[in-house]
């Protein structure tokens, strides 16, 4: 019988082309509306969050603020006494940075100074492409050795070979520093740039470099297969509890993504919801189309009952041609909708994330406009009176 | 099997125009046995179309009892009226009432889709219908690529297909020319003569006078 009412449907819409497509019109607008509008914000909180999370979700970084207080807090062994409070955590490195100019006879660049431990580059998964990252040994002599980040090599040394050569650095007063190994190009997280770096050991930089009076930064690396949100969570928690909640800043671009995610998708649901009533004004479009419908298939409706089909058949008939009518438009409108997002993701230069759910929901939605509005229409038809309806001109 | 197919007891049916009562059927009662061919006559306004519409079960009477085929009607739903006309009345229209956007096949296969009957039972059926009013060869064609003879074939075959106890036909000569009026006729008497029972509804006395008994109604009483 469904299958029989769906076929006299398709006949019906086939039997008025102009009108069943004017009609859809409506609902296609509506529902390709909000397919682009969550496709294209998933897609957009995608990039956001892949260029967050480029750098590694399972990086936190600390920043300290100066103060009294903090300075006291914030030494070299801060790293352990964070380990020991807070779980999960596989390494706390130091680190201490500022901005330089380098050269080398004629050219100079500038890049940020980082003063590192040794065990650095492992952690980061930071390799060298030529010699090799600085010592332990290195640091404990505080040697003027230097690992050059890709960006600052190519411009110091364009035609390769900088192992072995000297730099100067300037601060103050110019140092040389024997060049031990040029950094592979690696992705920027949102707050390191890893190819404009410098790499000296942490050493160097107190001893020879600035005497710091706080530390720069703490890298904190997540241990495998935790998870990082939480992890930053506790860090934020031990520190507000033992120093202060002014007196550092997290960077944790789980937390971000989190936060990103989070914006971009109450922004989009909010923006699908409006152009969810744009499908409403389509319900309504597909109302009037089965009013008139009914109305002119009286005769019709009249002849069915004296055949002997009973209310609700004809009731699920009516229903029936509304519910085709919108499944028709959703699917439609699913298409387009989708094309437009890959139009405009391609013309932005995201990457496309087609969310499958919200074609569910688009599909759902719609056969729930078809049964809501086909349901008054559908009613009336099945209330006629057999009589007035056979009599019907 | 009891040879009563039609029973009407006492039968009222009123309508309320303004602040009118008009009584279109004022207590008739008849009975109608299996294998009778009878004619309902009468000028229009007398109360024989509300009479078939009540034998029909498209109608409800205000007071009195009518059974179909041994089935009380009394107090059923929409819906077990529905089911009554479906298995036991065929319905023959003056205006053929065939359904335009299908072809003579799907219009005869429809009764028994309300009926409940599975696809291919429904075409063979339909098929054995259309063959008995001779238009095998018309299966295909639209409502509107028929004749008015052809039509009313297609509607006989409609009524005959799902085996009801009744062939209720309602003038079904007023649309068609004498001689396309007389095959119709002489279908039903076919029909008749293989057992059916056959009541025609019709002010055309010629028409009437080839039924084995003429019931006249005037003024919502019949006149005998």
């Amino acid at each position: 019988m469904i299958w029989e009412n769906i076929k006299l449907a398709m006949k019906s819409m086939a039997s008025s082309k102009m009108r069943t497509s004017l009609s859809l019109l409506g609902i296609i607008i509506g529902v390709a509306s909000v397919i682009a509008i969550l496709t294209l914000g998933q897609s957009a909180t995608k990039s956001i969050t892949d260029a967050i999370v480029e750098g590694g979700l399972e990086m936190v970084t600390i920043y300290p603020i100066r103060s009294e207080k903090s300075s006291k807090e914030f030494t070299e062994d801060f790293g352990d006494r964070l380990m020991a409070n807070v779980d999960d955590i596989r390494t706390v490195l130091p680190v201490n940075s500022s901005t330089a100019v380098v050269r080398v006879g004629q050219k100079s660049a500038s890049g940020s100074v980082n003063g590192v431990l040794s065990s650095y580059a492992d952690i980061l998964d930071f390799e060298a492409v030529e010699g090799k990252f600085f010592s332990l040994s290195d640091n404990m002599a505080a040697r003027q050795v230097v690992a050059l980040g890709s960006a600052i090599a190519e411009e110091l040394f364009p035609d390769g070979d900088a192992v072995g050569q000297f730099v100067s650095i300037f601060r103050n007063q110019a140092k040389s520093y024997q060049v031990v190994a040029v950094m592979k190009e690696k992705d920027p997280s949102f707050n390191i740039q890893y190819n404009n770096g410098l790499y000296i050991p942490y050493n160097t930089y107190s001893q020879r470099f600035i005497r710091p009076t706080i530390v720069g930064s703490y890298v904190v690396r997540v241990k495998e297969g935790a998870d990082s949100l939480k992890v930053s969570d506790n860090i934020s928690d031990y520190l507000d509890s033992t120093i202060g909640s002014d007196s550092y800043t997290l960077f944790s671009p789980a937390t971000l993504a989190d936060m990103a995610e989070q914006i971009t998708g109450t922004f989009s649901t909010f923006l699908a919801a409006i152009a969810a009533i744009s499908l409403l004004v389509g319900g309504i479009g597909i109302m009037n189309i089965m009013l008139v419908s009914v109305a002119e298939r009286t005769r019709e409706i009249g002849v069915r009952k004296a055949m002997g089909a009973s209310p609700w058949t004809i009731m699920g008939q009516f229903i029936t041609e509304a519910i085709v009518l919108t499944i028709t438009g959703g699917l439609i409108g699913i298409g387009l909708g989708t094309l437009l997002s890959y139009a405009v993701a391609n013309v932005v230069g995201w990457s496309l994330y087609i969310s499958y759910s919200s074609f569910i929901f688009a599909a759902g939605f719609s056969t729930l406009v078809g049964v809501f509005f086909g349901w008054y229409p559908a009613m009336k038809a099945s209330k006629l009176d057999p009589i007035e309806a056979l009599n019907y001109e | 099997m009891s040879s009563e197919v039609i029973t009407l007891h006492d039968v009222r049916r009123y309508f309320l125009m303004g602040e009118f009562i008009v009584k279109a059927l004022d207590g008739v009662s008849l009975t109608i046995n299996r294998g009778e061919y009878t004619a309902i006559t009468g000028p229009s306004g007398s109360g024989k179309s509300t009479m078939m519409n009540l034998i029909g079960c498209l109608d409800t009477p205000t007071d009195g009892l009518i059974s179909i085929d041994g089935e009380e009607t009394l107090g059923m739903s929409e819906a077990e009226l529905a089911f009554i006309r479906n298995q036991k009345v065929g319905f023959v229209f003056q205006q053929f009432n065939l359904l335009g956007r299908i072809n003579a096949l799907e219009n005869v296969m429809t009764p028994l889709l309300y009926g409940g009957i599975g696809v291919k039972e429904r075409r063979e059926r339909a098929k054995e219908a259309l063959d008995k009013v001779g238009l095998s060869d018309r299966m295909r064609h639209r409502p509107n690529e028929l004749s008015g003879g052809q039509k009313q074939r297609v509607a006989i075959a409609r009524a005959l297909v799902n085996d009801p106890s009744i062939i209720l036909a309602d003038e079904p000569t007023g649309a068609l020319d004498t001689t396309t009026g007389n095959q119709i006729m002489e279908l039903f008497e076919q029909l008749n003569s293989e057992g059916r029972t056959v009541v025609v509804v019709t002010h055309d006395l010629d028409i009437a006078m080839r039924a084995h008994r003429q019931i006249k109604v005037l003024d919502g009483k019949l006149e005998s």
